[in-house]
């Protein structure tokens, strides 16, 4: 078994849910998710980020508007759909039921 | 040094050598190659892609040439394209899918543009060429001219799209710019379902034709409007100042230059210095300025866009504008507010009339002057010559000096009469009455003879208001009236717009009394007051 692929495997299955949980704070624009992400230890390289956005923006999860940047090119600042909040609060039960199914097991 | 390639990414122009120009090709072609089945894929990669630019704009912005080392700092930001954890696989995904979420709005093209780009935004909201709605607002505007206002609204409603945001709420798509932006990039990115074109960049051959036509005809266009809004800019600005500086002169300096200060029968010249006669003196200074406000603001509007027409200049002075307009609408308000408060004290006038019989009348009366003006020494004067009525200051008591005025009319009976009427303004009638019993005029009589006042008295404290003071006299036929100068001036003065009046008069200045003549000899007939030669000739 290699120990990292499991950890990326990890990662992976909770990457959308942390994607979310970022944005329900407030709408924030890539890089903003980014360094959370990365100040979390979820994500290790930006790439990892934009299919996902991607993904769950075309779900219907998410929505974005243009914003022009100071410097730079305009940035998307994402947020979420009512969709995405229903789907953030069913996501955050089942997290909740599976840290507590792996406490369980790993206290017994 | 290497060649440097020029490249447009995200929208932004970079520099770079040929070598980071590989690796970031080659870069990029992996992350294609890698995302490009996914769903969303070329969404993606244009996500990447703007990111990949605001990198390489904080390392050492878009002027410094981008080195294998940015490139290769950039990799590890955004990470190898193996190395993306993109969960599960997409492929099993099966979201609906949604095109685009921008919104689509009009805005004026100024990629496609020929007067102003409203043709063009439209086009590219209706998502056809441009050509097309420019052919049907000429069309239209054969119709009663409604194209070309049509045009003029919309013009001056629709924002025009500068910005990258704004051109994709205007295309309501977020990858408008790949054909026409890629291109200029120098490489090509296999982005699947961009199959559109802007209109402008590559249209049908008619259109095309048309498009040329148009061009020309733009471009006269907007030479005949750039000439037409120079010569009224040049008109604005000149009698902008031209205004500015009369203002100023007047309003500062008193003097009236070649502008006269009697243009509206009044002479303007001592305004300030009699507002405090007309108004509370308190609020007079706030008048002043409100005045000064409401006058300047628009000058120097009138002036600014004189010279923005000129000269075809933009700038950001929206909020500078709307602050002029905002403190000028006030201040007229205020102005408004104070002067109907004002105006007010003034709503109700009275009159008092006092009266005094002589019984035994003199065949011959002599009117002679008491107080004269020419005795006072004041130091400011205004004229309201059509009312005739004159208003003296002396500054050192703050008193005012007012022109009386003298009617003679033949008397019913065989007595002598004289009357004083006083009028005055006030807020209330018994305010008004209180102010016209408080005027103060002078007349006595001694025998054969009427001493009369040339001017009344408003008592210190009180204020001006359009007073009136009017010594009316009734003397039986046949009595000669001998005046002096000031006299006879008076009751001249009170006649001298009466067309009726069948006297000659020469003079063209009517303060000026016929002294060469020596003939104040008056007679009283049944058709009122005539001088005796006149009378006896009939």
């Amino acid at each position: 078994m290699d120990l990292e692929n499991t950890k990326a495997q990890m990662r992976k299955g909770i990457l959308e849910y942390c994607i979310l949980s970022v944005l329900s704070k407030n709408s924030c624009y890539a890089s903003d998710i980014i360094k959370e992400l990365k100040e979390a230890r979820v994500i290790v390289v930006e790439g990892t980020l934009y299919p996902l956005l991607t993904r769950q923006k075309n779900a219907g999860l998410l929505s974005y508007r243009w914003e022009e940047s100071q410097q730079g090119p305009p940035r998307k600042y994402y947020e979420l759909t009512s969709e995405g909040k229903e789907y953030l609060a069913d996501l955050d039960k089942s997290w909740d039921e599976l840290v507590e199914s792996v406490n369980l097991i790993r206290t017994r | 040094m290497d060649k440097t390639i020029k490249i447009n990414l995200g929208g932004t122009l970079f520099q770079i050598d040929e070598e980071a120009y590989k690796m970031l090709r080659k870069y990029l072609q992996d992350i294609d190659n890698r995302l490009r089945n996914t769903l969303g894929g070329a969404e993606t990669v244009e996500d990447i892609e703007l990111r990949i630019a605001e990198i390489f704009q904080s390392q050492g912005g878009s002027a410094g040439v981008i080195s294998k080392e940015n490139i290769e700092a950039m990799i590890s930001i955004i990470g190898k394209p193996e190395d993306f954890e993109t969960g599960s696989d997409e492929k099993e995904t099966k979201a609906p899918y949604y095109h685009s979420t921008t919104r689509k709005k009009m805005y004026r093209n100024p990629d496609d543009t020929i007067i102003s780009g409203v043709c063009g935004g439209i086009g590219a909201y209706l998502n056809i060429e441009a050509v097309w709605v420019r052919l049907l607002f000429i069309l239209f505007t054969c119709f009663f001219g409604i194209g070309f206002f049509v045009y003029v609204a919309l013009w001056i409603a629709l924002p025009s799209a500068h910005s990258d945001p704004q051109k994709r709420e205007m295309y309501g798509r977020d990858d408008y710019h790949t054909a026409a932006q890629k291109i200029k990039s120098g490489y090509s990115l296999k982005s699947g379902d961009s199959g559109y074109t802007p209109s402008g960049q590559a249209g049908s051959h008619v259109g095309n034709a048309f498009n040329e036509v148009f061009r020309a005809l733009g471009k006269v266009l907007f030479i005949i409007v750039r000439i037409f809004l120079i010569l009224v800019g040049i008109t604005f600005v000149l009698c902008g100042f031209m205004a500015l500086v009369s203002f100023i002169m007047v309003f500062f300096f008193k003097y009236p230059g070649y502008f006269s200060t009697h243009s509206f029968g009044v002479n303007l010249f001592y305004l300030p210095d009699f507002l405090n006669y007309i108004v509370n003196p308190v609020i007079a200074p706030w008048i002043l300025v409100l005045s000064f406000i409401v006058i300047l603001i628009p000058l120097l509007a009138l002036i600014y866009w004189g010279v923005k027409m000129i000269f075809w200049f933009k700038a950001k002075d929206g909020i500078v504008s709307l602050i002029g307009l905002i403190i000028w609408v006030v201040s007229v308000a205020v102005l408004s507010l104070l002067l109907f408060n004002e105006g007010i004290s003034y709503s109700e006038t009275a009159k008092i009339v006092s009266e005094e019989i002589i019984d035994k009348a003199p065949s011959d009366l002599y009117i002679m002057s008491g107080n004269k003006i020419a005795d006072l020494h004041f130091d400011k004067e205004i004229s309201f010559n059509e009312e005739d009525y004159n208003v003296y200051f002396i500054d050192d008591n703050k008193g005012l000096f007012l022109s009386s005025g003298l009617n003679i009319n033949n008397s019913d009976d065989k007595s002598v009469k004289v009357t004083v009427r006083k009028r005055s303004a006030g807020r209330s009638k018994s305010d008004a009455t209180r102010k016209a019993e408080g005027l103060v005029y002078n007349y006595h009589i001694a025998g054969d003879t009427l001493y009369l006042d040339e001017y009344f008295t408003i008592p210190v404290g009180t204020r001006w208001s359009f007073d009136d003071v009017r010594v009316n006299l009734y003397i039986p036929d046949g009595t000669e009236v001998h005046f002096d100068k000031t006299t006879e001036n008076m009751f001249r003065r009170q006649h001298y717009y009466n067309e009726d009046w069948n006297w000659s008069w020469d003079g063209e200045d009517k303060e000026m009394v016929r002294s060469d003549s020596g003939d104040n000899h008056w007679i009283m007939t049944e058709d009122g007051l005539r001088r005796r030669s006149e009378s006896s000739e009939k």
